[in-house]
């Protein structure tokens, strides 16, 4: 539902990463969702090109690494198979409680970038 | 060849410096960030805890809707600050709002802040507000399948509350099925059942209000 101000909050991070690096453009984000931090890992790939569009970024891409959460239980000392956004009440091996683990992640891992000069170089320009 | 460059910032790290700001000026009150999803109980309940406490304890209440300061008012009418941010749509309170009323000095440094955030199961979860705990609400007419199906929230409180216990003659709604979705999602939080109706389980929820701003009082800084 806040997809548009989480991805503002990345495009500020990821051009305040490249500040020091001369002129260019963004190609591509790459951020850490975790299952449960209420983003969705589509929304925030739109919210993403609605935030750049128009401007020196359009067209970068956002790159998703998506964490789910894990059930582990405490007794058998595993991660157990669930489906996706399905829970397991209990244990399916020996019935015990399970703990939920992870799924926390929200962060700015990579930017690449493409400096003007180097682009101008690729596409044979002159200087 | 595009150059890679390695960030690992958190996405919320404006928000995480706002709510250590929040922390640092309220360490020694008691702040309790309120979650739910809309109309289960939560100014109901501050409502209901006001008189019981408001004589001994100094208080103050922010609170968070996306339009009108009507839960503000109520608290006011009842002699305690209470402080209204309206969000114009946002889905969630941000810790800089917090910092904002901090700084517009509404009220003095309180020995309890409830911060009563814009119902919403969901998007609050994410975001700390430099409390010392979240408090997820769940009324008994909402069903007892929720906490699996909104597991964040019920994973990341440190307190449950489940609420309008007075109206469990009325509805299906199983306690053991909910108390077991939060063995599982949330093994060390704890779960109160109270009523702002009949007053039931004020006194437990007054105590571990109580007992909280005495345990950080006393830990070391
Ligand atoms: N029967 C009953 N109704 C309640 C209780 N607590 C709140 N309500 C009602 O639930 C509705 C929503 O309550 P409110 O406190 O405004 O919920 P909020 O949106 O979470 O702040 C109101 O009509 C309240 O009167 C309760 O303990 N018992
Ligand atoms: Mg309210
Ligand atoms: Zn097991």
């Amino acid at each position: 539902m806040h997809e548009l101000g989480v991805a503002m909050e990345i495009y500020r991070i990821s051009r305040d990463a490249v500040a020091g690096h001369g002129a260019g453009r963004l190609e591509s984000v790459r951020v850490a969702v975790g299952e449960l931090r209420a983003v969705d890992p589509e929304l925030i790939k739109f919210a993403w090109q609605a935030t750049v569009a128009g401007g020196p970024d359009a067209g970068s891409e956002l790159i998703v690494d998506w964490h789910p959460a894990v059930q582990r239980c405490e007794t058998c000392g595993a991660d157990k198979a669930r489906d996706t956004a399905g829970w397991l009440p209990l244990c399916p091996d020996c019935a015990s409680p399970l703990r939920v683990d992870g799924g926390l992640e929200l962060d700015v891992l990579q930017v690449s970038y493409l400096r003007e000069e180097e682009e101008r170089a690729v596409s044979g320009g002159v200087g | 060849m595009a150059e890679i460059v390695d960030v690992r910032r958190s996405i919320l790290e404006a928000n995480e410096a706002a709510a250590t700001q929040v922390r640092g000026q309220l360490a020694r009150a008691l702040v309790v960030n309120l979650i739910s999803s809309p109309g289960s109980g939560k100014t109901s309940l501050l409502e209901a805890t006001m008189p019981a406490i408001k004589d001994s304890l100094s208080l103050a209440v922010i609170e968070g809707d996306i339009a009108t300061d009507r839960d503000a008012q109520r608290l006011r009418a009842l002699g305690v600050p209470a402080v209204q941010i309206l969000t114009g749509g946002a889905c969630h309170l941000d810790a800089r709002q917090v910092l904002k009323v901090l700084a517009e000095g509404h009220f003095q440094a309180p020995d309890v802040l409830f911060i009563e955030n814009v119902g919403n199961l969901i998007c609050p979860t994410s975001y700390d507000l430099g409390e010392d705990f979240k408090v997820a609400l769940l009324s008994v007419t909402e069903g007892d399948d929720k906490p699996f199906k909104y597991p964040a929230i019920f994973a990341t409180a440190q307190v449950t509350v489940i609420t309008k216990v007075d109206l469990l003659p009325y509805v299906t709604f199983d306690l053991d099925a909910v108390k077991a979705q939060m063995r599982s999602l949330n093994p060390t939080g704890s779960i109160l059942l109270t009523s702002a109706r009949t007053g039931q389980g004020l006194d437990q929820w007054i105590g571990m209000l109580r007992s909280s701003l005495d345990a950080k009082r006393r830990a070391p800084a």
